[in-house]
Parts: structure tokens; C-alpha cells; sequence
């Protein structure tokens, strides 16, 4: 029993001096390098990497999950046929060259010989036929990858390390769709062991090996010492330098952000804007950023509702709308604006699209008027009794401020006369991609090639409430329909590059979308981080990565 | 006086019947279709999804899905995680003693902060001591959890390099978010304590205690404050639920493992079995706590045990 309760005063000061006076310095804290520096020219070998994550992947089994998240850890796991560079052109990884039939509907690989799987497998022919059948196996529920393989039809193992892939239809996106994580090669053996719990226990055949996982905190990967096939896009030709790569999950921004600050973390990624001008006068920090490459974040207007099926209409929006300076309110000039429904690294952007549009309000009250669309009381335009309204459908949590988009826009229309009704929902598939009731509604994808577009803007892309897509324009164009699968059968790749633009173009004059911002994946890391590189897709990459003075 | 446990049991139990409807019917009236969520982003046919659907008894009754569901818990099988198709119980056994942890750290300095302070401001009523520890309390209050976790993590973790600001391995990291949610704990038990005081030093036993001499500081150290002390451990019961809803925010925050994670990630991905899951141990946990909240009282109050 508590006998004397003036022990209570003295329990609670101890417990303060407890809290305040005995903090040893953490052990991730970088010691200064000892005696000289050491030279540029070779990276410091062994210690720790750990790598604040945004949101946890889903898994890493890349035949399967579809995440960013997922892609992050899944990289350094899983080695590619072929690689692309950032200058768009493709070159060997695990294939050390391969051969297109004249009808584009054949890939010939030849691979290496010298790769081996985590698990001490080898890496070959059979091993390539089995993930790419696997991933179009029904039971393997792949929600990402199948449609990497687009027309994907069978592949024969021609000799040990000789795989021929057969294509139902030409695919011209099919090279760098193979240089995606996402189509990374998993071990057969792992996958026949594991089956649907490959996702927790990948064994691929990349620069770091699988260690743990533990739920909500830590992913753990360690140095694969006999990795001796590096990608052209490397520095490092060996095993990489780290001992060990530790992606630690932290949601919460300030803590991500901090965890670097105080060096608990050796990087963080998705540096939120008002962070950056801060970090940028931060001694013990280094900024690095990459445009996440694809369809940068673009409105969708749904034109299976009048009046948005007419161009006039859709115009008023377009004119109505000023992006320049809803970027640059929300953003504080650390994002790019958009000009493209295709990011400006993508083949085949069209920059001609650049500062096309400007903001004119007497015009599109102008184009609103000779609709016949009256200003009410009110101030919000009538015809025929009904109101001009948009309904505006946005996720939750408030990712990159999408929702403070939503409300500057909300104010922006009002003096056009249009009212927007914002709905905020966590469930926004099933608002968009079900009910349809969606008439603005803003998108962002990730890709390599510009073969993207069809998912957003083809009619088999139209979603309703039994197919999924993200063709939010609800739009069955034969003209763009026609553009994009020319477009995807095109081997020609200059061709094929005008081709996009005049669909770029086609989409912005007709005012079927509107990009607003151009996401900077950006990574805050410690000053003795080097190496550090991205993908052409803009993911991270580790593999490079040394750390001075551990 | 075993007849008032069997009976304080049985409440129990209606109580996690009442828990277990609640939670099935909230998250089964929810907007939102958990197939649609599963198969997002495939390529589906209706067969498909209605193979799916059925699969997971989603297409029968309300009731026929919520005996189903009960007679599960009653088995311990909480279900399957729609994301992972791992069994639900497991997951949270394995992130609880996390949770346990932090719960339990939290509750020990709110309980010392909170019984100290409110103590020493019914002793110094009115005057600045008592103003400063009113002023604490107010503060620990209303400030939101997640505010005063950014704000230790940036002056200790950030600013001082102290503590860790995240993860769950050791004592350490348990430090700071253990602060925040017993700062928020400690604001209550310091009004509690505080009224509870000043009410007992009215009581005649208190004058007389006085008149016979008795120095101060045993009055109130010894007397008074064991008679205030009952109501108290009524707050601390229910602070204990109010904690363990709090980890959810403060897990979030330092990056911590445990339940309230797992909860905040499974409502993200509509994982409903997850989630009905969480809420359903919690509510278990909350009522098992004060269960013996209840039987403890007989404990420290003869009274109570005379009464019964």
C-alpha cells in the first residue's frame, strides 16, 4: 500500500531528471571521418543506409502489388531484363541483347549466364518463362504487372539462356515496360515455395537480400556479395558498398523530416514544400529531387454529364481556372507547373504546350454567355431552371494539398459563375470508378512511356461500375482512340514521338483535362550520403549509395 | 461480496457483446464496397467480383454475416486481413505488447504527474502554485496529441538530440511519446484530485485531525489525500481507454508499432476485418482494465468493502 505520499513529489522529479539529463547521443550519429578525407574516387565501404518511408508497402512480390511504395523497396531486391536510361534509350541488364521481329510481335533475349537467384538458384531461361506466366496466371491476382505485359501471349525457352517472348499484337512500350521493378524477375523456386506469401519473403536476384520485415516499422535488406550484374545505369560494377539498407515506415511528416535533422534516419523521402526552404539553409543536409515521371497530377473533366460534353463549356473552365497561381500559392515555387497531360521527361512531350493556355476570365464568361447560361441572384449561372455546377471529387488524406486545390478552385469558378460542390472522401474509387458521379476529378500516374496516355484517355479506360479505369473523361474518342494505337504499334520511335504530342495537344485544345502541378520527389538526406541516384521513372535508388565516416 | 464480482463479470461480458454488434453493424453500414477495394486497379469481370463477394460471405444477410462474425470471436478467430489474407489475431497480439508498453508508460506519468500536482494545488489553493498546476492541466487537455508529439520530438529529439523521435525498440524510444500522451492523461487526474482534495479537507475528520495537533503535511500526505484518492482511480481507469485511443495518433506520429497503428493503416486500406478486429480487443482491454479498476477499490476503501 502507498504509505507515504511525500514520495510522490520526489518519484515525479526523478522521473523529470530521468526525462531530461540522460540522453547518450543515438548510435546512428555520424562520427566525424578520422585523419584525411577520404578520396572522391572511392566510396567508403560497409555501414547502414536507413530510408525514411512515406506509407509502408503493400508487399514485394513485384509480379504482384502495384505500390510506389512497394517499387522503393522492391528495386534493390529485383534485377530487370533491361534497363532504361534517363535519356530514354534501352540497354542490357539481365538480357545481354535481345532481337525484335520485323512485326514487332517477337522479343528475342539472350541473358547472362553468371546470375544467381538469393536463394543460390540460378538465373535463366525457364526462370523468365515462368514470371512472365505467372504474372498473366489469373490465381497470381497481379494488379500491376499484367498490365506492364499488355498483349503478353507465351514464351519458349529456346536454349538455357535463350527466351523468346510472343506478343498477341506489336507493343511498343513492352522494352521499357520490362525495365520496371514491377516486371523484375523472381525466383521460381522462392515463388513455387512461398506461393502468395512471396510477398512478405521476395528473393529476387538484385544488389541486396531480403532480411525481415516488421510490421509498421522496419524493412531490413543486406549487401548481396556476389551481385556482379549492374545495370548501365550504375556507377558500381560489384557488390554494393552498404552493408545494409533499413527502410523505416514514418507517416508523419515532421518526424521524417526531423528523424534526418537529427541524423536518426540517413535519408527521408516526399519532403513536404514548406520544409524545403528551410532544409535548403540546413548545413547537415543535402536536397535531392527527381520529377516523378508519367502523367503529372491532372483534372479530369467528365463529359458523360451536360454541359461538360460541350467544348464551349469545357473551354470556360480551362479559361477560368488560373494554375500559375494556384502552383505557386500552395507550392511556394517548389513545384513545377504542368502544361502536358505527360510529364516534361517522358518521350515524346510536347513543349510547344508550355504557357498555350493563359487564364481569361471575360472570355469564359464570354463562351458561358453564348451558351446560354444566365448569372442568378445569386451569381451562379442558370439555364433552364438548373444551376452550372461541377461536382468535384477528391481523395483524403490531403495528398500534396490536392484538397486546397479543390477549394482555390471553388473560389476561382465562382466568378465565372459556376459553383463547385467539393467531396472529400477517403473512398474515391468507388465514387469515381462505380457511381461516376465525378465531373472534375484529378489524377497522377507513374511511367516511363508515354503509352500511359491510352490508360487515361482510350475508350477500353472508361470506368464504370463493373470495369475499373482511369479514363475519367468518360470520353470514347475515335480520334484519340485511333492516335494511341498508333501509338502503340509504331517501332518507328521519332514517329511514334509525334504522335503523342498530337495527342497532347489534342487534349488541351479540346479541353478534355487540365495538369496542374508536376510532382518533385524529393529526398532529404544526411551530408555523408553519397551516390545517391533515381530511376528514370524518378524512384531511388540505393545500390550506388556510400556513407563517409561510418 | 463474490456475488458483486459475478455480477461486476457478467456486466462485463454484456458490455463485450454490446462491443461486438456495435463494431460489426458501424463498419457494415460504412459507405464503400471492400471487393471493389480488393480488386482496385485489376481488371475485372462482374463473375468475377461476384465470385469474390461470395467467397467472402459478403452476400448474405447483415445478421447471417454478424452471427458469423460473432461466433468467430467467440472461437478467437477475429478473420482475415483483406490486404494481407493474414489472420487477424495474430497481427494484433504481435503489435499489442507495443502498445501495452506505451499505454502503461503513459499512464505512470500521468498518474504521478496528475496525483502530484493536483495535490499540491488543493494544498496551495489560490495561490500561484495552485494557478501553475490549473494552468498545466488546462494545457495537457487541450493541447492535441499529435501537436505536443511534433513539439517534444522537435525540441528533444530534434533540437537536443536526446531521445529518438520514432520506432518502438528499448526504453528510449519510449520516452518521448510515453510525455505526450501522459501530459494529456495528467490534466484530468490534476482536476480530479484537486476537487476531490478540497472536498475531503472540509470534512470534520480533517478538522479534527487538526485540533488534535497533527502537523500539516501528515494531514494531507497521509489522510486527506488517501480518501481523495478514490475517485481518482475512477478517472485513471477510464484515462487507461482514453490512452490506448490516443496511441492510435501518437503510434502515428513516432512511428511506433502497436495496435493503434495497425488501426490507422486498416482504415486507410478499408481493411474492415482489421479494423472491426482492433476496435473489438480494445474495447475488451478497456473493459478487462476497468474491471479490476472496480475490484481494487475494495482494496484501498474498507468502506467499500464493509458496503458490499
Amino acid at each position: 500500500m502507498i504509505r507515504s505520499f511525500r514520495a510522490f513529489p520526489a518519484a515525479a522529479l526523478s522521473l523529470f531528471v530521468l526525462l531530461a539529463g540522460c540522453g547518450a547521443p543515438p548510435a546512428t550519429e555520424p562520427k566525424p571521418a578520422q585523419g584525411a578525407a577520404p578520396a572522391a574516387s572511392a566510396p567508403v565501404q560497409g555501414g547502414t543506409f536507413t530510408y525514411a518511408l512515406a506509407g509502408s508497402p503493400s508487399g514485394l512480390d513485384p509480379n504482384v502489388v502495384p505500390g510506389a511504395a512497394d517499387y522503393r523497396v522492391m528495386r534493390s531486391l529485383y534485377d530487370s531484363l533491361v534497363v532504361q536510361l534517363p535519356d530514354k534509350s534501352i540497354k542490357p541488364w539481365l538480357a545481354e541483347e535481345w532481337t525484335v521481329s520485323p512485326d514487332g510481335r517477337t522479343y528475342t533475349f539472350k541473358l547472362r549466364k553468371d546470375v544467381t537467384f538469393h536463394d543460390g538458384t540460378p538465373f535463366n531461361a525457364a526462370a523468365v518463362k515462368y514470371n512472365f506466366d505467372r504474372i498473366v496466371n489469373p490465381a497470381t491476382k497481379s494488379r500491376f504487372a499484367i498490365t506492364l505485359i499488355g498483349p503478353y501471349e507465351s514464351s519458349e525457352v529456346i536454349d538455357d539462356y535463350t527466351v523468346k517472348v510472343n506478343l498477341k499484337s506489336p507493343y511498343s512500350a513492352f522494352l521499357s515496360s520490362l525495365g520496371q521493378a514491377f516486371l523484375g524477375i523472381v525466383s521460381p523456386a522462392a515463388a513455387e515455395k512461398y506461393k502468395d506469401q512471396l510477398v512478405k519473403n521476395p528473393v529476387g536476384t538484385g544488389p541486396f537480400k531480403f532480411v525481415s520485415w516488421t510490421e509498421n516499422a522496419a524493412i531490413t535488406l543486406e549487401r548481396n556479395p556476389a551481385y556482379q550484374w549492374a545495370p548501365a545505369l550504375a556507377e558500381n560494377k560489384g557488390a554494393p558498398y552498404l552493408e545494409k539498407l533499413v527502410f523505416k515506415i514514418i507517416p508523419e511528416e515532421a518526424t521524417r523530416i526531423g528523424s534526418v535533422q537529427s541524423a536518426q534516419v540517413s535519408a527521408a523521402e516526399t519532403v513536404p514544400p514548406q520544409n524545403l526552404i528551410s532544409l535548403k539553409s540546413d548545413p547537415n543536409v543535402q536536397l535531392l529531387q527527381a520529377e516523378a515521371t508519367g502523367i503529372p497530377y491532372t483534372l479530369m473533366l467528365n463529359q458523360d454529364h451536360a454541359p461538360w460534353n460541350e467544348l464551349d463549356a469545357r473551354k470556360a473552365v480551362q479559361l477560368a481556372i488560373d494554375f500559375d497561381a494556384i502552383v505557386k500559392t500552395l507550392y511556394l515555387g517548389t513545384y513545377p507547373r504542368a502544361w502536358s497531360p505527360l510529364t516534361p521527361s517522358v518521350a515524346g512531350y510536347n513543349k510547344e504546350l508550355e504557357g498555350a493556355v493563359k487564364p481569361d476570365l471575360d472570355k469564359a464568361n464570354a463562351l458561358l454567355d453564348g451558351l446560354g447560361w444566365v448569372r442568378g441572384a445569386d451569381g451562379i449561372r442558370e439555364k433552364n431552371g438548373k444551376k452550372l455546377t461541377i461536382h468535384y471529387v477528391d481523395g483524403s488524406p490531403n495528398r500534396e494539398k490536392r484538397n486546397d486545390i479543390a477549394a482555390m478552385i471553388q473560389q476561382q469558378l465562382k466568378k465565372a459563375g459556376i459553383a463547385v460542390e467539393v467531396e472529400i472522401t477517403s473512398d474515391t474509387s468507388t465514387a469515381l470508378m462505380v457511381k461516376g458521379t465525378n465531373d472534375l476529378a484529378g489524377v497522377s500516374n507513374v511511367s516511363g512511356d508515354p503509352d500511359i496516355l491510352r490508360s487515361f484517355f482510350h475508350t477500353n479506360a472508361i470506368p464504370n461500375a463493373n470495369k475499373w479505369g482511369h479514363n475519367h473523361t468518360h470520353k470514347s474518342d475515335p480520334q484519340l482512340d485511333a492516335w494511341l494505337e498508333e501509338g502503340l504499334k509504331e517501332q518507328d520511335p521519332a514517329k511514334r514521338e509525334e504522335v503523342y504530342k498530337k495527342v497532347q495537344k489534342y487534349v488541351i485544345d479540346h479541353a478534355y483535362g487540365f495538369p496542374v502541378y508536376v510532382f518533385p520527389y524529393t529526398v532529404a538526406a544526411g551530408k555523408n550520403v553519397s551516390g545517391f541516384k533515381f530511376d528514370s521513372l524518378g524512384y531511388p535508388l540505393f545500390y550506388d549509395v556510400s556513407l563517409k565516416g561510418s | 461480496m463474490a456475488g458483486a464480482v459475478i455480477q461486476r463479470l457478467l456486466s462485463s461480458l454484456l458490455v463485450i457483446a454490446g462491443a461486438s454488434f456495435l463494431v460489426f453493424f458501424i463498419l457494415y453500414l460504412l459507405p464503400g464496397d471492400p471487393v471493389l477495394m480488393m480488386l482496385a486497379g485489376t481488371t475485372f469481370t462482374p463473375e468475377a467480383a461476384a465470385n469474390l463477394r461470395h467467397q467472402l460471405g459478403l452476400d448474405q444477410s447483415a445478421l447471417q454475416q454478424f452471427l458469423r462474425f460473432a461466433g468467430g470471436l467467440l472461437q478467437g478467430d477475429f478473420g482475415k486481413s483483406l490486404v494481407s489474407d493474414d489472420p487477424v489475431l495474430p497481427k494484433i497480439l504481435s503489435q499489442f505488447p507495443a502498445t501495452a508498453a506505451l499505454t502503461l508508460a503513459g499512464t505512470l506519468i500521468a498518474v504521478v504527474f496528475g496525483i502530484w500536482l493536483g495535490v499540491l494545488s488543493a494544498v496551495h489553493r489560490g495561490g500561484i502554485i495552485d494557478l501553475a498546476a490549473r494552468l498545466v492541466s488546462l494545457l495537457g487537455i487541450s493541447m492535441p496529441t499529435f501537436w505536443s508529439g511534433i513539439l517534444l520530438i522537435l525540441i528533444f529529439s530534434v533540437q537536443l538530440n536526446w531521445f529518438p523521435a520514432l520506432g518502438s525498440d528499448g526504453w528510449r524510444t519510449l520516452v518521448l511519446p510515453a510525455a505526450a500522451l501522459g501530459l494529456v492523461g495528467s490534466g484530468f487526474i490534476v482536476r480530479m484530485v484537486r476537487n476531490s482534495m478540497l472536498e475531503v479537507m472540509n470534512e470534520p475528520f480533517i478538522t479534527t485531525l487538526r485540533a488534535k495537533g497533527l502537523p500539516e503535511r501528515l494531514v494531507m500526505y497521509r489522510h486527506a489525500l488517501r480518501s481523495a484518492l478514490i475517485p481518482a482511480l475512477t478517472i485513471i481507469g477510464i484515462q487507461i481507454g482514453e490512452l490506448l485511443a490516443g496511441a492510435v495518433v501518437i503510434e502515428t506520429v513516432f512511428s511506433r508499432q502497436g495496435i493503434g497503428r495497425l488501426l490507422a493503416g486498416a482504415i486507410t486500406a478499408k481493411d474492415l476485418p482489421v479494423v472491426q478486429g482492433v476496435i473489438f480487443f480494445t474495447a475488451m482491454v478497456y473493459v478487462a482494465v476497468n474491471l479490476l479498476v472496480d475490484l481494487s477499490y475494495t482494496l484501498i476503501d474498507p468502506r467499500v468493502r464493509r458496503t458490499q
